[in-house]
């Protein structure tokens, strides 16, 4: 799910970026340091859309350092449990599968994949159902339920079903 | 220095959105309350202030866990009447959790359960690494997945073969110790923008070249339509995935199969445990007897492939390598074409020849059989082989040439077709040649070992002795 929130964070500046375009500096900091991180509570940073307010500067004793509380807006991308997600699938094994939405690593354990469908080995290794109508494979998009989820400081990984109605394949590769 | 200060400060009302979500997603995604409406109004109206979020949210929480408590107990009743009453009691004061605790968690993802998605505090199970970060599977879920998965592969007749890299499929050198006479070589690498047909690779990120085994393309072609592959080394992760890219530029034979040292759970060994393949239907080909202590009947031992000359050195020879004589293994009769033979016959027999059900076949036993017809009908006497004192029946030699169908004998009589010696000048020696019996080198076994097949004898004759 995406969110536009306000989040903020304090800024430390070197004293060569003050000046007119201090505010500029800031700003472009800020989207260096923010944008693609995740963090637990908020999920992915996918990009600042504006800056709220910036606080009086505070000077750090002995470095000349000035430190900045910034509140900015922000769209984050945050899975929940129970949430219904659009993915791709990067691989298939006997295990079952993995997909990916943005930052997101899901993965599908072939318990959660309907009982109809069956692993097929080969050089494409897929799950297809025994009259061969639908099938999982690379690069398939597959709408699946997340029944778990874990925030860190870089990666998102989720644990997701598709053993329920209007889950599973909504494009496949092979046909499209 | 500049790090202390430069934390993200959270603004506490977002928190709470978080948090509320959370709640609300998880709750609504286990039964469809019927004030799931009225939830939703309360969180749109209020995201900016906290102190009413906070109370809804333990509102809405406290309200949603009564509802699925009295759910959840309500099913169990339907669905379980046979159920003893005292543990359906049990079961009823738990409530909803006892539920979720049935879970047997058979692995993680995430250290996450990959069955009901409960976050994991222990670490328990096998690291499957090699297959995707993050994932870790139980013991009975692997025995689960390979009883599955075997059955499914015996019925499209294929077995597992796991492949070693080094000196099995391939040899690499670093670049710092080619010597003089392998600095031709540097004018003769194959380009790595099609790597499918070239055999010479010079990789200057890794420094360090590497050169294929001759014939492994046909060989892994042929093999893979018998057997379901994997990589199998003792190099890092980063060495596996690009050797994996050079033998399998198509991804036609690994897939993810690729384990490295970095993936194995016990330090300079190699085990079955992280091949997901039931170990009755699993070959080896590896050039280290060593590193499967564990899976010896599985092992097809290879003869070591040495092309360049650091790789010489470092197990000992003193000679010129492959490379400094411009030379290499022979195509169509080396190594990898022998054991692609035995690799044939195995599989021939395993699905065409033995009567009993497939799941009671065990490829182990397979290899044995094959040996053992290697030398079938020699009668071997050593002379002057083992140390004095050496208890004969221990030492490798001899065990060896059991293993591939010979009778070994300390005595000599008529029925002796073969005497084993360095010299020609022992008792036995001279024996063997009045006798008009074989008189052949130790290496006449091992070529047979290696090679899967007796080699004609006058390849390895024994050195007369001068006053002779
Ligand atoms: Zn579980």
């Amino acid at each position: 799910m995406f969110f536009h929130i306000v989040l903020e964070r304090n800024m430390q500046l070197h004293p060569r970026y003050f000046g007119r375009n201090l505010r500029d500096n800031l700003v472009s900091k800020l989207m260096k340091d923010v944008e693609g991180t995740c963090s637990g509570r908020h999920g992915f940073v996918v990009a600042i859309t504006g800056i709220e307010n910036i606080g009086k500067g505070l000077i750090r004793d002995g470095t000349g350092f000035v430190t900045f509380p910034v509140k900015y807006q922000c769209v984050v991308f945050r899975p929940f449990k129970g949430e219904i997600l659009e993915a791709v699938v990067t691989m298939v094994n006997k295990m079952g599968f993995f997909a990916e939405a943005g930052p997101v690593q899901i993965f599908v354990s072939n318990h959660l994949i309907p009982d109809d469908m069956e692993f097929q080995s080969g050089d494409m290794p897929n799950y297809t159902t025994s009259d061969g109508s639908v099938k999982i494979q690379k690069d398939s998009e597959v709408r699946l339920k997340i029944i778990g989820t874990r925030v860190d400081a870089t990666e998102i990984f989720c644990i997701g079903t598709i053993k329920d109605d209007f889950l599973g394949v909504i494009n496949d590769p092979a046909t499209a | 220095m500049s790090l202390v200060t430069d934390s993200p400060v959270h603004s506490s009302s977002s928190d709470d959105f978080a948090a509320f979500l959370d709640a609300e997603l998880d709750s609504k995604s286990s039964d469809s309350s019927p004030n799931e409406e009225g939830a939703k109004g309360e969180f749109d109206s209020d995201s900016s202030d906290s102190s009413t979020n906070e109370e809804a949210e333990n509102d809405s929480d406290t309200e949603n866990q009564r509802i699925k408590r009295s759910r959840v107990e309500k099913l169990e009743n339907i669905e379980d009447p046979k159920r003893s009453t005292s543990n359906g009691s049990l079961e009823q004061n738990l409530g909803a959790s006892s539920s979720k605790d049935a879970c047997i968690h058979p692995g993680s993802f995430g250290d996450m359960c990959i069955l009901c998605g409960q976050k994991l505090n222990e670490e328990t199970g096998v690291t499957f690494g090699y297959i995707h970060k993050g994932l870790r599977l139980g013991n009975d879920e692997i025995m689960r997945l390979r009883n599955t998965d075997v059955k499914n592969l015996l019925c499209h007749k294929k077995l597992y073969l796991v492949l070693d890299l080094d000196h099995t499929l391939l040899n690499s050198t670093q670049l710092m110790h080619m010597t003089l006479e392998e600095e031709y070589l540097k004018s003769q690498i194959d380009s790595l923008q099609d790597v499918s047909n070239g055999s010479l690779f010079m990789l200057d990120f890794m420094h360090m070249m590497t050169k294929l085994r001759p014939f492994v393309r046909t060989f892994l072609k042929e093999a893979s339509q018998m057997f379901e592959m994997y990589i199998y080394t003792m190099g890092d992760r980063a060495y596996a995935l690009e050797m994996a890219k050079l033998l399998d530029p198509r991804r036609e034979y690994f897939n993810a199969r690729v384990i490295s040292r970095d993936d194995g759970t016990q330090r300079n060994q190699k085990g079955l445990d992280i091949v997901l393949g039931q170990e009755s239907a699993v070959l080896i080909l590896d050039d280290t007897e060593t590193a499967w202590t564990k899976h010896k009947d599985n092992l097809i031992l290879m003869e070591r492939y040495h092309f360049f000359a650091s790789s010489c050195h470092q197990f000992g020879f003193n000679c010129k390598s492959l490379s400094e004589l411009k030379s290499d293994e022979s195509d169509s009769d080396g190594a990898l074409a022998s054991v692609l033979k035995v690799l044939r016959k195995i599989h021939h027999m395993f699905f065409d020849e033995l009567v009993d059900n497939l799941d009671g076949r065990d490829v182990r036993q397979v290899l044995k059989t094959v040996r053992k017809d290697v030398l079938k009908g020699c009668k071997i006497v050593f002379s002057r082989v083992f140390p004095t004192q050496f208890q004969a029946e221990n030492h490798h030699l001899w065990k060896m040439a059991e293993q591939l169908g010979a009778t070994c004998s300390r005595e000599l009589d008529p029925s002796v077709t073969h005497v084993v010696s360095q010299e020609a000048g022992t008792e036995k020696s001279r024996w063997a040649l009045k006798n008009k019996k074989f008189l052949v080198h130790p290496r006449w076994i091992e070529a047979a070992n290696y090679l899967w097949q007796r080699q004609p004898e006058e390849n390895f004759c024994v050195n007369q002795p001068k006053n002779q």
